[in-house]
């Protein structure tokens, strides 16, 4: 039994200890928007917030995280309307959509870190996240209108 | 009451509505049938749409979505004729194999590939949208006691002279006698000039859900009582598992039951965790027979080289004109070079998928998948049941990706969620790692081509020939189709013919060598590579005439004013006649008939071989653009994705095992290397011709050519790694 927060809400889950916190968020507690890409901590389709910090959810056991704060992009807003998702909108960022919860989760850590940050601070900071689509300067378009806003 | 008009063709979609309130049936040949029924007061127009007494239009989607927007685009297409107020638009996915809503230019097979979605679907589906819209105008003047060319709309609502504004819900909800359907081929479209809704800037569709996590794609599926699965394949293509010791697998708790397939073992769980624990705990044997087992990329490689260089070789003729022969035997001197290209992966972010729930009595079936097909999906749930169409139920899902991974004839990850569920009677979710999706990938072909052109004294092109050495893609992912086909491989020799060039004596082979990988599809097809291979010679070809690379190539594009202005733009864009020390390089390619000049800017670090890529223009010519921002948004997308192969992407094989597993060691470009890119698309009068993949073939001879710029060295083998880099800088 693992107890911690998600998205404000304590949540206890009877999941195995060893068991990502990927498949916990998707499969157990049924949060779909958190992607699985590669298990390897190289694409980024599945970070989360823990405690506040940018996690891939793929490289991190459930029971590791034993009263941890767990945000995902269902909690990032209630309705969808923090500026970053705002801004992913007004700019159209999206293709596939597949790793872009993922993008958003990130670029929200690094607007709590980096509240102006320059392009070329985004292009590092997001480099931990791959787009397939290659959606990459929307993503900074979008980074800094929402950084406008935050 | 009920009336119908039965025409010939009579689809058995219409006779399935039986509470319809008005419907069309739209062949490919037009309209054909109308069925009124005012009791039931839902206007079902055509089998493309369905208006509702409360304004909603419901609009069917027949392609699928996988980043692309045609989920958006087509819809506003035929909302444009309609003169639907795009907020009354509801969109409905197409979940069945009706090849009444194929796409024309692939003979009615339900496929979405090639950039071929807005071109196949721009006529058919604004005809059906005008046609209701006339049918609506009738009701209209039949109802108002005037002439129906007195009536115009707007925004889902027909206006009178006098003022009179009736809604197309209001419409919908009254009775047709006397209507008459207007033929598909007579009836007027819109001018151009009076477009609202094609040439806007309309947000997608799919973009909120998109951005908050909402959107479900194949590998979100949910069920009750679902199962979940992983497959250890075989390692080598071809191969059969002959000896399954399951028992410590089985002991892992939460197994269901380990399924034997035909190329690998399915190990079904209560979660997904506990199936890839167990999986880890088979113990398989496999048969060692397959020819597979040969399989060596580098051997590959330098056989299609040998295949090239052979003038004994078998080819088949992909395009001629003139004597190419002739014209270099008589040109004052000859340039020719040998291109390489490397095997390389999709890389889509959402490995494959799939959910199947079968039927108690076996033959029937649910899937939830994702695919760029719903004709070989469904094929594929066929033959693995054995089953008829009518039994198979369909949820197309939005994609995570695809740039041709699930284009193909059959589809294993289908298969496999079908097998499992029938083995275990209850839903199963199939999910592949990314381990499994490179390892079982599909590759772009390697190929290695010889370009030999003359030139004159006077620096003129004479005579031009493109020999590809390459297998045919379609002879494995669609084998039936290149039975139809052959010799001629569009996937395979795609961009060989050069056609946006004039080029008197021109002639391109195709020497179909032995296929050693899985193939498929890929984003840019054949172009991928021919267009680095003719676009690289074309500034060597260039360079040994003693002239510029864009003079070189206005030359050849005199008859081609569409082109000759991209790359005048194009040049002006990057500043190219004042470039100075700038390494720039100039490509001119395309895809089908969309057109795209483009321009890199490169700077090379000679230590680590990396090629930073510091900035891209293009100008594209895409014929009109339904949808500008997701045009621009689609053409970066191809612009990045040929970078990123361009730089650093390869697949190798040994002894029929993929190498590469992960993003580790296959990379895709990151945020951190993506420069800024400046995209222009003309503005013509001409019909549609795709923006999925006209910015990906230009890209990597565009780079190529820059870093001769940079270093006066030629890279002629694609991907530019950097030992690759460093290896050439040293020689």
């Amino acid at each position: 039994m693992t107890q911690f927060t998600l998205n404000g809400r304590p949540v206890e889950v009877d999941r195995p200890t060893d068991e990502l916190l990927l498949l916990v968020i998707r499969d157990a507690l049924g949060l779909k928007g958190t992607k699985y890409g590669c298990g390897a901590a190289m694409c980024g389709a599945c970070t989360v917030h823990v405690d506040g910090a940018p996690e891939f959810s793929c490289q991190l056991a459930v029971g590791d995280i034993e009263g941890a704060e767990v945000t995902t992009i269902e909690g990032l807003s209630e309705d969808g309307t923090h500026p970053l998702q705002k801004a992913w909108i007004d700019q159209q960022v999206p293709q596939c959509g597949y790793c872009q919860s993922g993008q958003i989760m990130r670029a929200a850590a690094l607007l709590s870190e980096n509240p102006e940050p320059s392009r070329t601070e985004i292009a590092n900071y997001m480099s931990a996240n791959l787009c397939r689509c290659g959606t990459y300067n929307r993503i900074f378009k979008a980074v800094e209108q929402a950084a406008l806003e935050v | 009451m009920t009336a119908q008009i039965l025409r010939p063709n009579l689809s058995r979609r219409t006779l399935l509505k039986g509470g319809a309130g008005l419907v069309f049936v739209l062949g490919v040949g037009g309209l054909s049938a109308v069925e009124v029924n005012a009791q039931d007061a839902t206007l079902d127009v055509n089998q493309w749409l369905t208006i509702s007494p409360n304004g909603a239009i419901t609009i069917v989607f027949p392609s699928t979505e996988m980043g692309q927007s045609s989920y958006s685009t087509l819809p506003q297409m035929l909302a444009e004729e309609l003169d639907a107020d795009w907020n009354d638009v509801v969109i409905a996915q197409l979940n069945e194999d009706d090849r009444a809503f194929g796409n024309p230019i692939f003979g009615g097979v339900l496929y979405t590939a090639g950039s071929t979605a807005v071109q196949g679907y721009y006529d058919p589906m604004r005809r059906a949208g005008a046609q209701v819209r006339d049918v609506l105008l009738q009701i209209a003047a039949q109802q108002l006691g005037v002439a129906k060319d007195s009536l115009r709309t707007e925004t889902s609502t027909v206006i009178a002279e006098d003022g009179t504004r009736l809604s197309y819900g209001a419409l919908a909800a009254t009775g047709l006698d006397g209507v008459q359907i207007p033929d598909a081929e007579a009836v007027t479209l819109k001018d151009p000039q009076s477009f609202r809704i094609i040439g806007q800037d309309i947000p997608r569709r799919d973009v909120p859900a998109k951005s908050t996590g909402k959107a479900e794609y194949a590998i979100d599926v949910e069920l009750d009582n679902m199962a979940h699965a992983v497959v250890l394949r075989t390692p080598v293509e071809g191969e059969t598992p002959t000896a399954v010791d399951d028992a410590e697998a089985r002991t892992v708790e939460g197994v269901i039951d380990i399924v034997t397939l035909p190329d690998g073992v399915s190990v079904v769980a209560e979660t997904l965790w506990a199936a890839l624990g167990a999986r880890d705990l088979l113990q398989v044997e496999w048969s060692t027979t397959s020819p597979a087992r040969n399989f060596n990329s580098e051997t590959t490689l330098a056989s299609y080289a040998e295949a090239v260089r052979d003038p004994e070789a078998d080819v088949a003729v992909w395009a001629e004109k003139g004597d190419a022969t002739s014209a270099i035997k008589n040109a004052d001197s000859t340039v020719s070079h040998l291109y390489l290209s490397d095997y390389a992966y999709h890389a889509q972010i959402e490995p494959m998928a799939a959910v199947a729930s079968v039927d108690p009595d076996g033959l029937g079936v649910e899937v939830w998948a994702g695919t760029q097909t719903q004709s070989w999906t469904t094929h594929t749930i066929m033959e693995t049941l054995g089953t008829t169409q009518d039994r198979i139920r369909l949820h197309m899902m939005t994609m995570g990706g695809s740039f041709g991974r699930r284009t193909a004839f059959v589809q294993d990850y289908v298969r496999d969620a079908v097998l499992s569920s029938r083995a275990v009677g209850r839903p199963v979710k199939v999910t592949w790692t990314r381990e499994d999706d490179v390892k079982n990938g599909t590759f772009r072909p390697a190929a290695a081509q010889q370009l030999e052109a003359g030139l004159t004294t006077d620096g003129q092109l004479t005579g031009w020939h493109h020999k590809v050495a390459t297998p045919t893609v379609i002879g494995f992912f669609n084998p039936g189709r290149w039975e139809i086909v052959k010799p001629n491989d569009v996937i395979s020799m795609r961009g060989a013919e050069s056609k946006f060039y004039d080029i008197a004596d021109f002639r391109a082979d195709h020497i179909i060598t032995e296929r050693q990988a899985r193939l498929a599809p890929y984003r840019g097809i054949g172009a991928a590579y021919t267009s680095f291979a003719a676009e690289a010679f074309m500034d060597e070809l260039a360079e040994a005439a003693g002239r510029d690379p864009l003079e070189f190539r206005l030359d050849l594009v005199r008859d081609n004013q569409r082109g000759q202005y991209l790359l005048e733009k194009v040049a002006d864009m990057s500043g190219w006649q004042d470039r100075g020390d700038r390494a720039l390089g100039l490509s001119f390619a395309g895809y089908s008939s969309s057109m795209a000049a483009g321009v890199a800017e490169i700077e090379v670090d000679d230590s680590s071989g990396e090629i930073l890529v510091t900035h891209i223009w293009a100008a594209v010519d895409a014929g009109r653009i339904v949808s500008p921002d997701n045009a621009h948004n689609q053409i970066e997308g191809g612009i990045v994705f040929g970078l990123s192969s361009a730089l650093s992407e390869r697949i190798d094989i040994e002894k029929g095992e993929v190498v590469q597993s992960n993003f580790y060691d296959y990379e895709i470009v990151r945020a951190d290397r993506v420069p800024p890119i400046d995209i222009h698309i003309a503005s013509v009068d001409a019909p549609p011709t795709g923006v999925g993949e006209v910015g990906t073939p230009m890209v990597s001879s565009a780079i190529a050519n820059a870093f001769y710029a940079a270093r006066g060295q030629r890279l002629r083998h694609m991907p530019f790694t950097r030992d690759r880099v460093r290896s050439v800088l040293q020689s």
